[in-house]
């Protein structure tokens, strides 16, 4: 038997939500039905009574839980270290935020809470006791354009073995292993504009390692349009993507993961996700011994297309870990 | 209307919304509601532009508050409030106090909102700054004899 459990962060039905088609138990009961045994809450987006969680509400939680059978796993926390006008908050402020986090996620019976990188490393080791007094591990959510291997990533592991504490890991997002372009980006490019060939010429800038500035100029002197600047972004920043994704790296850093965010943005009819090469990323989780949750994460709510995406993303893993 | 990020799943101002408020007797103003264009809520203390314009008319800001959980804030008040959320789906309501109210029939609201979103920094020069949020929203409403 696997020891990959397949999940779903509810963030998948961000638009359904949002637009009331489905309400916090439609959620909970569709992550239910496309076969997700454990779900993500990001508290900012579902908590009724955010940052703390109510009784009532986590009451709901569980009624669901006996309803649909599958309860939270892990709450994503957000670090709004913006929070306060024209200051950033202290890495003492971070700390008390994260810990009313921390309660939350115990509250409504999650084994996991995801944080964002801004707690810094020496923020995150100060989360260590308040983990294990909860009972809540405490991941660092490594997005790309960070890599296994980046210098913040590094940072983080070197806090956790400071720590000396097994509350505290990562949580990678696989859309750190990207090879190709984000095709909803590239999509909406052509869309607004932007001529395939010189999103191609975007591509190749980042696919032969120019630094974005370099990439600007060389598409200026193209004539490229806006829209293709605005994918320059992406392609640099939250969609990067690698010739050679960090695999390496995510092999050894297997031994800290929590769980994993399985990103996905666009499956092709052959339910493959056509950025992200989720067989090379399966097959270095197994080789090294990945036990856990890999949670099926969505973006590119505009599509309109959440519910088909996730339904067939959950059915790809359930594949995948069968292998 | 400046750079941001916008992620709009409902409009802005709620459709059916506008209201008059009645006090002492008579009208004083008039209310409706807005919701927030994002995929998660926000501190109020994220708040970084609150401007409204009414029929081309901009209204005084001295003269709006924003209605949530009960409370009422002024809006001058808003980037004060770092432990009052709202929430994705939660409707606040904007009331406006006036002479008189407004005429029945329809009218243009402009909002012009703004805020930081507060995990996501930019590097800008030596300062870092957060990602500006647009949730301006525009449309006309009618208000019922």
């Amino acid at each position: 038997m696997s020891k990959i459990e397949l999940g779903a962060s509810l963030f998948c039905f961000t638009a359904e939500y949002a637009r009331g088609i489905l309400d916090f138990e439609g959620c909970v009961r569709t992550a239910a039905a496309f076969g997700a045994t454990g779900y993500e809450i990001v508290g900012a987006q579902m908590v009724p009574s955010y940052p703390a969680v109510s009784d009532e509400f986590a009451a709901e939680v569980a009624a669901c839980k006996d309803k649909y059978g599958i309860g939270p796993v892990s709450y994503g926390a957000n670090m709004d270290r913006g929070l306060v006008k024209n200051h950033h908050l202290c890495v003492d402020e971070m700390v008390e935020r994260s810990i009313i986090d921390i309660k939350s996620a115990a509250k409504l019976g999650c084994s996991f809470m995801r944080q964002q990188f801004l707690i810094s490393p020496e923020g995150f080791k100060r989360l260590a006791p308040y983990a294990e007094r909860y009972g809540v591990k405490v991941g660092i959510e490594m997005h790309n354009p960070d890599t296994p291997s980046s210098e913040r990533i590094q940072a983080f592991i070197q806090a956790i073995e400071e720590s000396g504490s097994s509350y505290l890991g990562l949580i990678p997002d696989f859309g750190s292993f990207a090879t190709r372009p984000n095709k909803p980006h590239w999509d909406t490019a052509l869309a607004n504009g932007a001529s395939e060939a010189h999103l191609r010429l975007a591509a190749d800038c980042r696919y032969e390692g120019q630094t974005f500035a370099q990439a600007t100029e060389t598409l200026k002197q193209a004539g490229a349009a806006d829209a293709v600047f605005v994918a320059l972004q992406g392609m640099y920043g939250y969609v990067t993507f690698y010739k050679e994704p960090d695999l390496e790296g995510l092999k050894n850093i297997v031994p800290y993961c929590l769980y994993c965010h399985g990103k996905f943005h666009y499956l092709d009819e052959n339910n493959k996700e056509v950025s992200i090469p989720y067989p090379d990323i399966l097959k270095v989780l197994k080789a090294a011994d990945f036990k856990g949750y890999i949670m099926s994460e969505f973006e590119g709510h505009d599509s309109g297309q959440a519910l088909d995406m996730t339904q067939r993303h959950i059915q790809m893993m359930h594949l995948m870990v069968q292998d | 209307m400046g750079f941001g990020m916008r992620i709009n799943f409902v409009d802005v101002i709620c459709d059916d919304s506008l209201r008059t408020v009645h006090a002492n007797g008579k009208p004083v103003g008039y209310a409706f509601d807005i919701r927030l264009s994002y995929y998660r809520g926000l501190f109020l203390s994220c708040v970084d532009q609150f401007a409204l314009t009414v029929d081309g008319q901009a209204v005084n800001s001295q003269d709006i508050t924003f209605g949530i959980h009960g409370k009422s804030i002024p809006v001058n008040f808003l980037s004060h409030c770092a432990s009052e959320f709202w929430g994705l789906t939660e409707p606040a309501s904007i009331e406006v106090t006036t002479a008189q109210g407004l005429e029945p029939g329809a009218h243009e609201i402009d909002l012009t909102l703004m805020l930081r979103i507060p995990y996501m920094p930019i590097p800008v020069g030596d300062n870092l700054v957060y990602m500006p949020l647009d949730s301006c929203g525009r449309k006309t409403l009618t208000l019922e004899a």
